[in-house]
Order: C-alpha cells, then sequence, then structure tokens
C-alpha cells in the first residue's frame, strides 16, 4: 500500500468524453443524460448489441492512424503551459488499452501501419510526437487504477523536489478486442448497467475518454490531499470476496478527512458483488457521505477513468452542483446513492475511488485549495 | 448408464482446461466447478463458457447466469438442455 498524505495541488484539468469537455459533460450528466448506447461488440462484423459510449461521429472499428487521435489533440491544446516532456516538467501517460486494437487488427489483415500504435511505448512514442513532448515521457498502466498510480507517481516527483509541474495524461479508446474481451466475461452483455442498483444480474458499459490532470507544487484551485492505492494481489479478474480490499484502501483516506464532510464518487461499473463490496466499505469509511457514480451513463472508461472522473468532480466542486448516480430504477443497495444531483456546498471535498482487475484499489481525497 | 451429455461435458472441461490430473468419469455430478475441488476460476469458466457457446450453438447473456450454469456438471447439462438445439446434443 502506499499513501500520499501531503498536499498537492491540481493547476488545470480537463477530459474529453462523448459529450464533449468537463464542462459539457458535467452538465451532460446534471440532465441525467446518457452517452451508452446499442453497439454491435465487433463493429462492422456485428455481434451482439452491448453498451457503448463511443465519441461523436467515431465508429468502434480500428484505423490507422487511430479515428481518436483528433479528440487527444483536442485535448492537448487544452493543456497549459509547454515544454512537456522536459526533465522540470514530466509526462505520464496512463491508461489500459493504448492502441492494443491495433494489435488484433494487424493479426486479422496483416497490415503493419497497424503496428505504430498497437504496443504502449509505440502508442506513446506516437502521441509523443502529435503532442510536440520532449523525451521525459512514463508509462504508468495498471488496468483500471491507471490514473491513481500515475498521479501518484507524478505526486512523488513532486514531493521529492524533481520537477516542478507534472503532466498526467491518460486516455482509453474502445475497439472491437476491447469490447469482446470484456463480452467474453459475459459482464458487458446487452443491459444497460444500473451501477449500484439491486438486480438479478449485473451488467457494465465501455465509454471512450480521456482526461488530463497538471500537478503543481505552487498552486492551483484544487488540491490532492492524500492519495492511497492498494493492491490484494488475489486473482487478476477478482477480489477478495470479504471485500477487505476496498477497507484497505479506503481507510488511509478516511483518516485524513476525518472530522470533515465528504461526498463519495465511486467506481460503480454495475457489477453487483464489486458495487456491494465497493458501497459496504464506502459506507463504512465516510458515513453519511453521498454516493455517486457516472459509468451509467459514460461507460466504463477502463485505465483512464480515475482521470476522467476527477476532472468532473473537480468541475462539480467549481460549479457547486454534483451529478448523481446515473442510471437504472431498481432499488438502490444503500440509502447513501446519490440518485439525484447535489449541491457542493457544505462539503469540504470529494474522494474518488477506482477498482481494478487484480483486487487493484485506488482513492484520493480532492478539495478546492 | 451415464447420461451422454453429462459425459461430453466432463470431457468438454477435461480437455478445454487441460486437466492433466483428472479423467472425464472422476468429476461428480454434483460437485461445484468453481470453487469446489476442481479449483477452476474465473478465466477457466471464461474459456469453458467460449467452448460451450461453440459446441451447443447456445447463449450466455451475463455472469450470473454462467455461474449458476456452471454450478456443477447436473446444473450445466440441465441449462444446455434447455437452451441448445436438441439435434446439437450427443445421442
Amino acid at each position: 500500500m502506499r499513501v500520499i498524505p501531503a498536499s498537492i495541488r491540481l493547476s488545470a484539468v480537463g477530459c474529453v468524453t462523448p459529450f464533449g469537455d468537463a464542462a459539457a459533460t458535467h452538465e451532460a450528466l446534471l440532465r441525467g443524460a446518457r452517452a451508452l448506447a446499442p453497439v454491435p461488440v465487433q463493429g462492422l462484423e456485428g455481434g451482439d448489441l452491448v453498451p457503448l459510449a463511443l465519441l461523436p461521429g467515431r465508429a468502434l472499428d480500428e484505423t490507422a492512424p487511430p479515428a481518436w487521435l483528433p479528440a487527444i489533440r483536442r485535448l492537448g491544446d487544452g493543456i497549459p503551459g509547454g515544454d512537456w516532456g522536459s526533465p522540470g516538467r514530466p509526462v505520464f501517460v496512463t491508461g489500459s488499452n493504448f492502441g492494443v486494437g491495433g494489435l488484433y487488427a494487424l493479426r486479422k489483415s496483416g497490415d503493419p501501419k497497424y503496428a505504430a500504435w498497437g504496443a504502449p511505448p509505440t502508442c506513446t512514442e506516437q502521441l509523443r510526437g502529435a503532442l510536440g513532448w520532449g523525451p521525459d515521457v512514463s508509462i504508468v498502466s495498471l488496468a483500471c487504477v491507471s490514473s491513481h498510480l500515475g498521479l501518484l507517481e507524478a505526486t512523488r516527483l513532486l514531493q521529492a523536489g524533481l520537477a516542478e509541474e507534472a503532466l498526467v495524461l491518460s486516455f482509453d479508446f474502445l475497439s472491437p478486442f476491447v469490447a469482446g474481451g470484456f463480452h467474453a466475461l459475459k459482464i458487458l452483455n446487452g443491459a444497460m448497467p444500473s451501477p449500484y442498483r439491486e438486480r438479478s444480474t449485473g451488467s457494465i458499459g465501455l465509454g471512450d475518454g480521456a482526461a488530463f490532470a497538471v500537478l503543481s507544487r505552487s498552486g492551483g484551485p484544487w488540491k490532492l490531499e492524500a492519495q492511497s492505492v492498494y493492491n490484494e494481489m488475489h486473482h487478476f479478474t477478482a477480489n477478495r470476496p470479504d471485500g477487505s480490499g476496498f477497507f484497505r484502501c479506503l481507510g488511509p483516506v478516511a483518516s485524513a478527512a476525518s472530522g470533515r464532510r465528504v461526498w463519495f464518487k465511486g467506481h460503480g461499473t454495475g457489477t453487483l458483488e464489486a458495487g456491494r463490496m465497493e458501497v459496504a466499505a464506502a459506507t463504512a469509511a465516510f458515513p453519511g457521505a453521498p454516493i455517486v457514480g457516472w459509468k451509467g451513463s459514460l461507460g466504463h472508461t477502463l485505465g483512464s477513468c480515475g482521470l476522467v472522473e476527477l476532472a468532473i468532480a473537480a468541475q462539480s466542486l467549481s460549479t457547486g452542483r454534483v451529478p448523481g448516480t446515473i442510471g437504472g430504477d431498481e432499488p438502490a443497495m444503500s440509502a447513501a446513492i446519490a440518485t439525484e444531483d447535489f449541491t457542493a456546498s457544505g462539503f469540504d471535498g470529494v474522494v474518488c475511488a477506482s477498482n481494478a482487475f487484480g483486487g487493484a484499489h485506488g482513492a484520493f481525497l480532492l478539495s478546492h485549495a | 448408464m451415464p447420461d451422454p451429455l453429462s459425459s461430453r461435458l466432463k470431457e468438454l472441461i477435461v480437455d478445454t482446461l487441460r486437466l492433466e490430473d483428472r479423467a472425464p468419469a472422476d468429476i461428480p455430478d454434483d460437485e461445484p466447478l468453481v470453487g469446489g475441488g476442481l479449483s477452476l476460476d474465473s478465466i477457466d469458466a471464461l474459456e469453458l463458457v467460449v467452448r460451450l457457446e461453440k459446441e451447443f450453438g447456445i447463449k450466455i447473456s451475463s455472469s450470473e447466469e454462467a455461474r449458476s450454469a456452471l454450478g456443477s456438471v447436473a446444473a450445466l447439462a440441465a441449462f444446455v438442455r434447455q437452451r441448445a438445439d436438441p439435434a446439437r446434443l450427443p445421442l
């Protein structure tokens, strides 16, 4: 377990989802809009319809260069400052997919054009060129807590005095390979996700998403007050059935938030077992905190979800309105689940949590600076 | 006489999961497949479900349904018999 208690500032955050930037996404969530829509799981090759949230106009099918590249460029245009990728301003690229769909397309078609984006190092190198970064770029990837680890590594660098600012950028765009994998596990199926709802079968949705955060030692409108990661090392698709990993991760953040009123942005993919374990741990660690989850609208943006949802949480702090949990009308797993939007006034901050395959967990406390 | 479908399912389990220390006939009809003596995990279950869908032309729609179907060989046989085209079942 790694816990960073000291405060680090966030000077800028941003994201792109099918709704647009962080402001547009936040506004859509307040309206209760759903970006998820039924899409054939194998794209042009068809297959079962599953809930996916794709960027407007983007097909699921793999292309080279990737069809999502313009979206990343637009996101990059919104990152303040320059000299990213220099020793004093390192970049951490996080995510879980990178261009893995390209490897599948390469295998199927034999066309070498797909190789350039297919693996994390090659994909990151392409991205470095596209966004004009220098060579000081690191890759951090651990499934759905990738962004949390990237934030943590950036924080450590700043705290060690080895950088003035650090950029964490995360992106995960869907492909038939990725959607097909979750579909084979049967957790991505024909049903729309209903996070934190009691229903007979669980289901998730998947979404395109990318985001960035600029961490600074000097200033910024938000601060990361505590970060915690914990890996159960239990099984690469499962949490310990007693839910202990959720408690272990949230405990240190709860200590940091002691005596303060927070709301809780959960992982909430729509699976039943993990949802129940997360709610049990969150209600124990943060009694009285309203719990929200936004993947019922945006889908699960995988390794990027932590950073995408950080951008939306920061938008909530700035605007004073917190979108409620999206999706489903079945009974909630707990009275703590907020199904309607609410005011952020009266709260001291938000705890954002993500959970991943392998029993990996991440959480941080975000507040106004 | 053993149920032909149950026998075939046991063969599929041993073959798909490459269980070198178990003969198909050694798998009891009522033994839990996941979390039981076979110690199958979620990845084993994934491989098995994919094989079952191909062999019998059935669809398993959710992880909860998969878990229920994989309760035991007997449960799996009942599930397959209910869903599959009878022409694809062993005689």
